[in-house]
């Protein structure tokens, strides 16, 4: 018996105490701090081979009888999503996020020829325009993967914040100095707007981690290369870093797909075919000659007169761009496609040398 | 006075960086890699380990296998950089590390095993190493003669 607040006793139901997941579990910090790694013991941390979990339970925690479904979750076999080092790419991210109104140097901006500035703010424009993809899309597919896989989802919600981040400081550089956002270039409608369309999360990742966001993250090196101020330095560096997470996921993701859904292999070889050749199109600025394109060879070259000058150097980038590329997509167990000749990207090294 | 390149160097930049608590936001932080560096003839490698930079040691071409990565240009390239350092307290627009490797023909990061993934983690760092470079602003710094 329990008195209640207004003094009447009621009968306590403490039926809930018997409802349980493994108990008596002790999890303790190692040298990192209390890592979701560390708490991945016994029971807790077995993520199913396949889930049937419908009702947002947390894994590990007790099942409740007859309750309803809350999510649809087509994401419910491991090796769909699954990745070996997720929960260190997610406790990563947290330690190296950063503040876009603090940690950039904005005092740094100060005028640049007209020409420059419109070229940065054409970049930024451009930024600021597929960061809402690569915000967009990865949050979609959170939402339709069981909460039994929630390592890899902390690090697309990580992801989320990452690429909301890009969007405000790509916007607020174009608003910093002068300028203002361009026109839109339409990258969004052309492949980085079909990264939405995928209908497998695998075909998502390759697209968006693989291919898309192993390009942005050259654009962001390029970007630090051509900074005009430390402030731009350290946006750029700043979101390379970020990416760089991103596309680890999507090499990492792949790796385990490969060694555990060999009979998909030719599946994700098709992805890759397609992936290869947003490489080609306008959605990558460094591929072909776009407004995006124009505007980083102003940029690279120092303005509209030496725009010769910076196209060389973003032809001796692409060639780096692509061979990351291909060595990323050998790392993730797909490297025979650049032996047996149904990769384009080694012609295409080479028309870039 | 340390002189660069030296394991004694790397310590005493290695001392500056893990003192200084604001190398750990910014978008520094947790950095788990294996550094190499070819600086002329002598290689060096650094352990990061997460908000630390634990160890600087000495090692050969050997020791270049087992690097997550490894930054190689010439020694005069190197000392350029250091100076540069030490006259501005960090690097100027055209010596931090990722301009110099976008600005060089070979590049400036590279690895022996060539995986991607390892190679990768020059980017996923990239603040953590240049704010490691940047503490040797604050460390005297002697060049051989040459």
């Amino acid at each position: 018996m329990s008195e209640a607040a207004n003094g009447a006793e009621r009968e306590l139901d403490l039926g809930w105490m018997d409802r349980t997941g493994p108990l008596e579990t002790r999890a303790e910090p190692g040298k990192y701090g209390l890592t979701i790694a560390d708490i991945s013991i016994g029971d807790y941390g077995e993520a199913p081979e396949a889930s049937d979990n419908l009702t947002g339970r947390p894994r590990g925690a007790a099942a409740r009888p007859a309750s309803y479904r809350i999510g649809a979750y087509p994401v419910r076999s491991k090796n769909d999503i699954w990745l070996d080092n997720a929960s260190f790419l997610y406790e990563e991210a947290l330690q190296r996020q950063w503040s876009s109104a603090t940690d950039v140097p904005w005092h740094t901006i100060e005028p640049l020829p007209d020409d420059v500035e419109q070229a940065e703010c054409q970049l930024a424009t451009f930024l600021t325009e597929v960061e809402f993809v690569a915000g967009d899309v990865p949050a979609r597919w959170v939402s339709l993967t069981t909460p039994d896989f929630y390592e890899p989802r902390q690090v697309l919600l990580a992801q989320v914040m990452d690429e909301s981040r890009h969007m405000d400081v790509f916007r607020k550089r174009a608003l910093a100095n002068g300028g203002g956002l361009m026109q839109a270039t339409g990258a969004t409608s052309g492949f980085v707007g079909s990264i939405d369309l995928s209908r497998d999360f695998t075909e998502m990742s390759s697209r968006l981690h693989v291919s898309g966001e192993g390009s942005v993250l050259t654009l962001f090196r390029m970007g630090e290369l051509m900074a005009q101020n430390e402030a731009e330095k350290v946006i750029y560096r700043l979101c390379a870093q970020d990416e760089a997470r991103h596309v680890a996921f999507g090499v990492m993701h792949l790796r385990y797909m490969s060694e555990t859904a060999p009979e998909r292999r030719e599946e994700i070889h098709c992805y890759l075919d397609e992936a290869e050749g947003g490489l080609i199109g306008a959605a990558n600025p460094v591929g072909q000659l776009t407004p995006t394109s124009e505007s980083m060879a102003i940029i690279l070259g120092g303005g509209k007169d030496h725009f010769d000058d910076g196209m060389n150097k973003i032809i001796a980038i692409r060639r780096r761009q692509l061979q990351e590329y291909r060595k990323r997509v050998i790392s993730a167990g797909f490297g025979e496609r650049f032996e047996n000749g149904r990769s384009r990207v080694a012609q295409m090294i080479e028309e870039a040398a | 006075m340390a002189l660069f390149p030296s394991v004694d160097w790397f310590d005493e930049v290695r001392n500056v960086f893990n003192a200084d608590e604001r190398y750990r936001g910014a978008g520094g932080g947790y950095c788990n890699c294996v550094a190499g560096f070819r600086i002329a003839e002598k290689v060096f490698v650094l352990t990061f380990d997460g908000f630390e930079c634990s160890a600087a040691a000495e090692g050969d071409d050997g020791t270049l296998d087992d690097v997550d990565f490894y930054l190689e240009m010439p020694a005069k390239a190197w000392r350029d950089m250091v100076a540069n350092i030490a006259a501005n307290g960090a690097a100027d627009l055209h010596h931090t590390l990722n301009t110099l490797d976008l600005d060089r023909e070979d590049g400036l990061a590279t690895s022996k095993h060539g995986d991607q993934v390892r190679e990768d983690l020059f980017f996923r760092y990239n603040q953590t190493l240049q704010f490691f470079f940047d503490a040797s602003a604050l460390v005297e710094t002697e060049f051989p003669k040459e």
